[in-house]
């Protein structure tokens, strides 16, 4: 029996599939006599591919929802249509994210020195076709293939600048972690496979024995009650065993040690992809399975997400108030980070799941668009000054006013207090998901890391304004591409603080 | 011997029975054995031929790119197995064809670019 394949719903990773290709082909067959520089021959064309897979998920949006590779007509049973990809709102908002920080992503590394360029941005679109293609995975196979899609690029892309013992020691990092958490969640998946029989999402879920089913059971015989009490043991351990896997990607604690270590490590716009783009695709899969197959478990993952979300805002602020690193400093914030955004998870035993949700795919697209404006001011900075020490940002404003007025801006938004608008309405609707769902000691945990977290953004950014030390060089720094990556940044989080609706309203 | 775990019981004895076969043959052949060393006898043993060189010996980095290579292949040939006892049965046809040929087709430009990095060149 042969699946009928719907192109349309499958353009975009389909466009950044063949834009990687072109691009390798590009860079093998340039002569050397070409009127071009091989920089440009295979970044603009990158850059094309990227816009044109946002124009593609723009299109998507517009249309009905589309799905394909479903389980044909003739072997569904109990008519669920089992869809592997699926175009629906969630998958196109965090497609969407995806690519317009790509985009950004390319412009920062137009100017990367010391890297093989074509490598480079094979790499690079290979990467965004797993985070493309992940959000609208709907199996757990074709999820943890386009993980994997996601994570195998990136280990390379760190370990690219060859003679860096640094960019070594983080590339092998990524690798053991990621390996790691792969096998992990793979055993996961195995056990719920074998207590479900299926691996499609909408499957496990009609199939999950829930309490209901355990009482059908009971009916039975005593020994049928048994098994079935046994059976919903192993489908937890699997749940939190796949939950594991998938959180050592996105840095929750406990599986958060890799961080800083890997983003420092790692040229910067890396970093950038890292923190924005594979974290935004890691938690896309996190939803996807906790909420469409594992939503009859809720008040069994709801409080255990809930502790973990206290726990990695506090570490990740506690530990991030002590870094003078820059890239380091945004590493831990990003940790922290990803706490504000589960924490609305851990409320869903109470709340619906469709406003749970909501409410976190508004956090992360807001904390993308801030987040990516910081790491395209460092990489600003960091090229005039390598050390990329605190203390290299003072002064700042004396040279590149409209860098620190911009840098400002995203710090005063991580931190979430006005100007930075968009910051602030962010948190202001993730609290209100967990202060709704009577998760009282979790508001009080966020609202004290909010202040923690107030410190070191506020640190930095009064540093920017501060007499610069004597001996830094006063040159002006000057990028275009870097110059237009801001303008993007600052464009959108603008549009954020003036329009939050836009963001909030993204899953209605 | 019953229940779950006592069929475990089955392969402890086995594995035991295995150690003390092992350690036994050996023991007797050091009791029974006469042991008169002499330079030639104490050569490691190398199919009869006197050993040259050391023991520790290196292997030339470069055959992990044909290691690399040879998986491509391999890998590829997994999917192929399957494809070819299906792709001419009813309900296939040329749609069939034509994917595989795209699959190939991307496996087909890691090889073109080994081949244009200078890898399949031994200098």
């Amino acid at each position: 029996m042969i699946q009928s394949i719907d192109y349309a719903a499958i353009a975009p990773p389909l466009i950044l599939a063949i834009t990687a290709g072109l691009v390798l082909l590009v860079d093998l067959l340039l002569p050397k006599s070409a009127g071009i520089s091989r920089r440009t021959a295979v970044s603009v064309p990158a850059l094309a591919g990227v816009i044109a897979a946002l124009v593609a998920v723009v299109l998507l949006a517009l249309g009905e929802d589309r799905s394909t590779f479903c389980v044909p007509e003739g072997l569904r049973v109990e008519g669920l249509a089992s869809c592997s990809y699926v175009a629906d709102n969630l998958s196109l908002v965090f497609a969407g994210v995806v690519l317009a920080a790509a985009v950004v992503v390319i412009l920062l590394s137009m100017g990367e020195r010391g890297v093989p360029q074509g490598e480079w941005y094979f790499l690079l679109l290979c990467a965004l076709t797993g985070a493309v293609t992940l959000p609208a995975s709907r199996d757990l196979i074709t999820l943890v293939v386009a993980l994997e899609l996601l994570s195998l690029p990136v280990f390379a892309l760190t370990a690219l600048k060859r003679h860096d013992g640094k960019a070594g020691e983080a590339a092998l990092k990524l690798f053991l972690v990621s390996v790691v958490s792969t096998a992990i969640t793979l055993f996961g998946i195995s056990l719920i496979y074998g207590v479900t029989g299926g691996v499609h999402l909408d499957w496990i879920a009609a199939a999950l024995p829930t309490d209901r089913n355990v009482v059908v059971f009971a009916g039975g015989s005593p020994e049928a009650a048994a098994i079935a009490e046994r059976i919903l043991g192993v489908v937890d351990l699997g749940l939190v065993m796949v939950l594991a896997g998938f959180i050592f990607k996105i840095a929750v604690v406990p599986f958060h040690f890799w961080a800083p270590d890997v983003y420092q490590g790692a040229p910067i716009p890396v970093a950038a992809l890292l923190s924005v783009i594979s974290k935004a695709a890691g938690f896309a899969a996190v939803f996807l399975v906790l909420t469409k197959a594992f939503a009859g478990l809720a008040h069994l993952w709801a409080p255990l997400v809930a502790v973990l979300a206290a726990l990695t805002m506090t570490v990740g602020n506690l530990l991030a108030l002590r870094q003078r690193h820059a890239v380091r400093l945004l590493a831990w914030s990003s940790v922290a980070q990803s706490g504000y955004i589960l924490a609305p998870l851990g409320v869903a035993g109470e709340r619906e799941l469709s406003t749970v949700v909501a409410a976190s795919t508004a956090y992360i697209l807001i904390y993308a668009a801030m987040n990516i404006g910081a790491f395209s001011i460092v990489t600003l900075v960091a090229r005039a000054r390598p050390r990329d020490h605190l203390d290299d940002y003072r002064g700042l404003y004396g040279t590149n006013p409209v860098a620190a007025l911009a840098m400002a801006f995203f710090l005063v938004c991580l931190a979430g207090l006005p100007p930075g608008l968009a910051g602030l309405f962010a948190k202001v609707v993730v609290f209100r998901e967990v202060v709704v769902g009577d998760l009282g000691w979790l508001a009080v945990v966020m609202a004290v890391n909010t202040v923690i977290g107030l410190y070191y953004y506020m640190a930095w950014a009064a540093r920017l304004f501060a007499p610069a030390e004597p001996g830094v060089s006063r040159t002006r720094l000057v990028s275009a591409p870097v110059g237009v990556a801001v303008a993007v940044a600052v464009v959108i989080t603008g549009v954020f603080s003036f329009a939050p609706q836009l963001a909030l309203s993204v899953l209605n | 011997m019953d229940g779950y775990f006592g069929s475990y019981a089955v392969v402890a004895v086995l594995i035991v029975i295995g150690v003390v076969i092992y350690v036994g043959a050996l023991t007797i052949n050091r009791l029974l054995s006469p042991i008169r060393p002499s330079a030639e006898k104490l050569l490691t043993y190398e199919c009869g031929v006197d050993p040259v060189g050391e023991g520790w010996a290196q292997t030339q980095v470069r055959y992990y790119v044909f290691t690399y290579l040879y998986v491509v292949f391999a890998v590829d040939a997994v999917f192929l197995f399957p494809w070819a006892t299906v792709f001419a049965d009813p309900g296939f046809g040329l749609t069939t064809l034509v994917e595989m040929f795209v699959f190939l087709g991307f496996i087909a430009l890691g090889i073109l670019y080994a081949w244009r990095k200078g890898v399949l060149s031994w200098t």
